[in-house]
């Protein structure tokens, strides 16, 4: 049933260079699989620095019980990054409630989200294999806490190739003051061809690098330009010669782009209410709106993989709180809630989301306990990332961390698993996506993970 | 310590080697008779016929003689050729004695043992003597240096040449790879095994082509190499350290501290004026701060230094964390004039430190140090899992006796180059031969470059194969008598089945070439060059984000051969990477060439192929047989001709021909 993934892995460890795989943009068509898809495309929501769950999804009243207070010696040896768990409880500062007709928790930091928790599958005991930001990144976008493997776009892009002729299959919107931790590498393709990476997307008239001529070359001299390379080219190519045609098909996309890109990034097209409905207008929501707004406009044209960031560049402006937690998650919920969830439920009223595998998520969470007196440290044992749409059954809580929210506890589930997960949503087996580099089928879940069935059953 | 016997012969004398746990020896030992573990074979070659033509006779016509010259140019330099004189051998001569062609060797060298000057990871910090290894790699191609005593030098030159500068900056080969350096609690064992694999996965990829990265968590699942093999390839290297090491004499260290002395004397006023304007800010931070502080920290600051309890200290130092502010919270309180000011004082120091003195040369090297740390098998690769330890040793496989290494922590490298380099290892020399024909061919015989394994491809023509890899020994190593056999051969004159395209640096060389931009000097510090904006807002930085690319004073730096562009691992320049320039995170044995619109954007809109096609222009002075001659090394024919006055008569211009000109596949593509 997969033959198609494995005949192209046959085709590259073959040749590269072989003509086929050179036009695999514009050629290459959704493939099939052996499992059904249930998602088309993803947007992956990334909170640089690492939110807390303890103060957004996961309440744990113990911590405000025991405030003040060491973690029992129970608990053994913590090892964040900066503090090692001895130092006391911190209780979250906020309030939760239950909200929708699944009476999921969320804290009174995400009020407009918590209108969309019945779309919501929040899974609690996430777990990681780094306590430092990019090698935790690596991890979440790629499988591996070392840099050098192809992020999770990118094999996805490589699986089943693009819905769209007009636009890059895999884009990537980073927070305009500065790129994460992680940096490029998140979004990178690695070892797999140069055409699986994502490709920075911004808004306004240039919204992908080198897409304009500069000043003073109009459309019409840049085409005669084309032209005249197409001219060339046709002289240049024998007939047959896949490679050179797809060269040639090329350009015909790069031109064709420079008005499709600039019309997909167009908000102004957007009615009035749907833009204020995403917070556009609003100083405090503009930026992550348009983002978020400019994601669904992407999955509606075919764009297969859309990875946006909260945070990035100065510590201000990251979810990274070592200290002033309060201050810090007011800020940056107060940048993304309405956004979020905007998001959700345009996809939603468009009959989007059912096909759209939305994901929010980190590269870790954070202590239970203080760090600076007012923050907390970072926590690889366990955190809260969540799912909606594409095929994920919402209203649900999955895993459980302990009393305090430092360890997941039962079922916990690693990196591998989440991106199992995502595999298994869009239709493609884990263990047929893989790719021969040096001696090694390397695959994006490594040795496997488990697709979370709960998510979506 | 000399290794490898052929391995059926000594099987007898061996068997009874106390260090080999017969039930790892009963693992491998009926794998022995894999192709790749046996000595190559000579065929014997008919008088006076090219043995590659024999072996290997050509399929197709051979190429003319001025696409063939086009192809040999690129093939041996990167660049487009300016000179079709003389005899196709006469043209070899001149090419090999090129400089040119060590620094293509060089980049192809390059990518194998994944070099960049960075070392990857968030913070990504340049390597500030790094590029000496690449020059050293330059040099050695430049000077035809033997492979044995290349490879010796790459794995343990400190050991066999003490005291030798480029011997021990040669061993920069062991650190080429990205590491993760950042602050905060560090695992100090995780970080050592981190090192510990970079190196394994160098010498084994590079060198053996054999992929005992894949026998980390377990017995390797396709070819006979156990998990102890890996671990005792790794305590090969427990005595391995990575250190900076001087290589000049006391006095010249003493020169450049004095001139580093005199330039910080330069910057220092200056950082005290900023601080001096920040003062008050930080003030106003911290007392406007304070009120939001809980009541707790407000206490225990309230109480005098001395007179605070632990519980009180630890909460002062906290509330010291809460009140200071970052770099943006501060500009954030100043107002516009002071931060201009403060601005104008920034670029005054950013100005100053473009003439920076250079740092007192020092080897990026390996070296050994006194004490070994003891090696185990680790369960599933994680240093906490420790299982049996191990000596240092070779893969059983290939040597019955492990090596019989010494416990000595000295000369462990020097043993492992050793034996790679005898002259009845298997695999060295057809590692080697096959990278140097795919360099030249397109295609190995083993198209698996780095994986001569199970799972890797077979030999198209072992005959072949291993002719090349005994001449090669016999020769005494000689590359260039390899890559001038196989340049010879009608194999590789013979016209394309499939054309290859030009990789990312020969491309951008290129057209610096043809522009006439190109600056040729040689060697030295990394250079950077313009990026664009939006390049530059993904180059990661908590910090304030003024002056994270310095450009150089003299523009004409920009225009250098790529080998001398900084490589930075984590901010690729688009150009490059679109056209599949290897990312330097593992080893590159051979290039993908992947087709997409990106590449088109790039080459059509870029300020730099911009600026080159402007260059280019100026340079043909409106002449299209100048350009055609400068770009493709040849006329144009009658039929482009006509094409290229249309082309004028609507309206386009000498920028946008010369941009077309770049852009063809002619341009791109090998002939």
């Amino acid at each position: 049933m997969n033959s198609s993934i494995s005949r192209r892995n046959v085709l590259r460890t073959a040749g590269n260079g072989f003509g086929a795989i050179a036009a695999e943009w514009l050629l290459q068509r959704d493939a099939t699989a052996a499992i059904a898809p249930k998602a088309k495309s993803v947007i992956f929501l990334f909170m640089v620095g690492a939110p807390s769950s303890m103060d957004l999804f996961d309440p744990k009243p113990a911590l405000k019980k025991y405030e003040g207070q060491p973690l029992p010696a129970s608990f053994g040896k913590v090892g964040g990054q900066f503090t090692d768990g001895s130092n006391p409880l911190l209780a979250s500062p906020w309030e939760f409630k239950k909200y929708g007709q699944s009476g999921m928790p969320v804290s009174s930091l995400m009020p407009n989200l918590a209108e969309c928790v019945d779309d919501i599958c929040f899974v609690r005991s996430f777990y990681t294999e780094s306590v430092v930001h990019a090698p935790a990144m690596y991890q979440v976008h790629t499988g591996r806490v070392l840099m050098g493997y192809p992020s999770m776009g990118s094999w996805v892009t490589y699986g089943l190739g693009s819905a769209t002729d007009n636009l890059p299959a895999y884009v990537v919107m980073p927070q305009p003051e500065g790129t994460p931790e992680g940096g490029t590498p998140c979004w990178g393709s690695a070892f797999l061809p140069a055409v699986h990476q994502g490709t920075l997307l911004r808004p306004g008239p240039s919204p992908i690098l080198h897409l304009k001529p500069p000043a003073g070359v109009t459309p019409e001299r840049q085409r005669r330009t084309i032209d005249l390379i197409q001219q060339m080219n046709q002289i240049d190519t024998a007939p047959g010669d896949n490679e050179m045609a797809a060269r040639i098909a090329s350009y015909e996309l790069a031109f064709k782009m420079q008005t499709s890109a600039p019309e997909a990034v167009d908000i102004a097209k957007e009615p009035e209410h749907i833009r204020r409905m995403y917070g556009i207008g609003e100083k405090r929501t503009q930026d992550f709106g348009t983002r978020c707004l400019l994601a669904r406009r992407m999955v509606e044209r075919g764009v297969r993989f859309v990875q946006i960031y909260s945070g990035g560049g100065p510590v201000s402006i990251q979810w990274d709180a070592h200290s002033h937690l309060k201050a810090n998650h007011e800020k940056m919920c107060g940048l993304t809630d309405q956004p979020v969830a905007a998001l959700l439920k345009d996809l939603k009223q468009r009959g989007l989301l059912d096909t759209t595998l939305v994901i929010w998520g980190s590269e870790f969470g954070r202590l239970p306990t203080s760090e600076s007196g007012n923050g907390r440290d970072h926590n690889m044992h366990g955190y809260t990332m969540w799912f909606a749409g594409g095929g994920v059954k919402g209203g649900q809580t999955i895993g459980e961390t302990d009393e305090f929210g430092l360890r997941g506890v039962g079922e916990r589930y690693h990196m591998r698993d989440f991106h199992a997960t995502i595999l298994h949503l869009l239709g493609l087996d884990q263990h047929k996506l893989w790719y021969l580099h040096n001696g090694r089928h390397e695959k994006l879940t490594d040795f496997g993970g488990t697709p979370i069935a709960k998510v979506y059953t | 310590m000399k290794r490898l016997l052929v391995p059926i012969l000594c099987f007898g004398l061996l068997q009874a080697d106390p260090r080999v746990d017969p039930k790892e020896e009963a693992l491998v030992a009926k794998r022995r008779n894999y192709w790749a573990f046996l000595p190559p074979v000579r065929t014997a070659i008919p008088a006076g016929q090219h043995p590659i033509d024999f072996l290997e006779p050509a399929q197709r016509p051979l190429l003319d003689k001025p696409h063939l010259i086009r192809r040999l140019t690129l093939d041996l330099t990167g660049l487009p050729p300016t000179n079709f004189e003389g005899t196709y051998t006469q043209a070899i001569d001149r090419l090999m004695a090129s400089p040119r062609y060590g620094e293509r060797w060089a980049q192809k060298w390059l990518d194998i043992v994944r070099y960049a000057d960075t070392n990857g990871f968030e913070l990504d910090a340049e390597r500030p003597h790094s590029w000496r290894y690449r020059d050293y790699v330059i040099k050695s191609f430049n000077a035809n240096k033997p492979y044995n005593e290349f490879l010796r030098e790459q794995i343990a030159g400190d050991e066999i040449h003490p005291g030798n500068a480029e011997a021990l900056v040669a061993t920069g080969f062991l650190r080429a790879g990205p590491r993760h350096v950042v602050g905060g609690n560090q695992d100090e064992e995780q970080n050592r095994q981190e090192d510990l694999i970079e190196m394994t996965h160098a010498i084994s990829a590079s060198f053996m082509g054999m992929t005992m990265n894949c026998a980390r968590c377990h017995n390797h699942k396709f070819d006979p190499i156990l998990q102890a093999d890996y671990y005792r390839l790794q305590a090969i290297l427990a005595s391995t350290q990575f250190r900076e090491v001087q290589i000049v004499d006391g006095d010249a260290m003493l020169a450049t501290d004095t001139r580093q002395a005199r330039h910080d004397a330069l910057i220092k006023p200056i950082e005290d004026e900023i601080k001096n304007i920040e003062k008050p800010f930080r003030e106003q931070f911290r007392v406007e701060k304070l009120p939001t502080l809980d009541k707790q920290f407000r206490d225990a600051l309230d109480i005098p230094k001395e007179k605070r309890s632990e519980d009180q200290k630890r909460l002062a130092k906290e509330a010291d964390r809460q009140l200071s502010p970052t770099w943006d919270e501060v500009v954030a309180l100043i107002p516009p004039d002071l931060k201009a000011k403060r601005a104008a004082l920034r670029q005054k120091i950013h100005a100053i430190n473009m003439d920076e003195p250079d740092p007192a040369p020092h080897a990026y090297a390996a070296i050994t140090v006194d004490q070994a740390q003891p090696t185990h098998i680790l369960k599933v690769g994680d240093p906490r899992m420790k299982q049996q330890e191990v000596a240092a040793g070779l893969p059983l496989v290939l040597s019955k006796d492990l090596g019989n290494f010494s416990s000595d922590p000295r000369g462990r490298r020097t043993g492992l180059a050793n034996w790679l380099t005898d002259s009845t290892h298997p695999l060295t020399a057809r590692v080697m031969v096959n990278r140097i024909w795919q360099f030249r061919m397109g295609k190995g015989i083993v198209t698996t470059m780095n994986d001569f394994g199970a799972l890797g491809a077979r030999p198209t023509n072992l005959k072949l194969l291993d002719w090349l890899a005994t001449e090669f020994i016999q020769s005494g190593w000689n590359i260039r008598h390899i890559d001038r056999l196989i340049l010879t051969s009608k194999a590789y004159q013979q016209q394309a089945l499939q054309r290859r395209r030009m990789d990312a640096d020969s491309l951008r060389d290129s057209v610096l070439g043809v522009s006439g931009m190109l600056n040729l000097k040689m060697y030295g510090k990394p250079v950077k060059t313009p990026i664009e904006p939006e390049i530059y807002d993904i180059i990661f930085t908590e910090g304030e984000p003024d002056n994270l690319w310095p450009l150089p004073k003299d523009k004409s730096e920009m225009y250098r051969r790529t080998i001398y562009v900084l490589n930075r691992r984590t901010i690729r320049l688009p150009l490059l990477m679109n056209f599949d320039q290897p990312d330097t995170m593992s080893s590159c044995p051979e290039r993908p060439t992947s087709t997409h619109a990106l590449q088109g954007l790039t080459m059509l809109n870029s300020d730099f192929m911009q600026e080159q096609a402007k260059a280019f222009a100026a340079r043909t002075k409106g002449s299209v047989e100048r350009a055609y001659q400068l770009a493709l090394g040849r006329s144009p024919s009658a039929a482009e001709l006509l094409q290229a006055k249309d082309f004028f008569s609507k309206g386009g211009s000498a920028e946008d021909f010369a941009l077309a000109m770049f852009n063809r596949n002619e341009f791109i593509y090998l002939p």
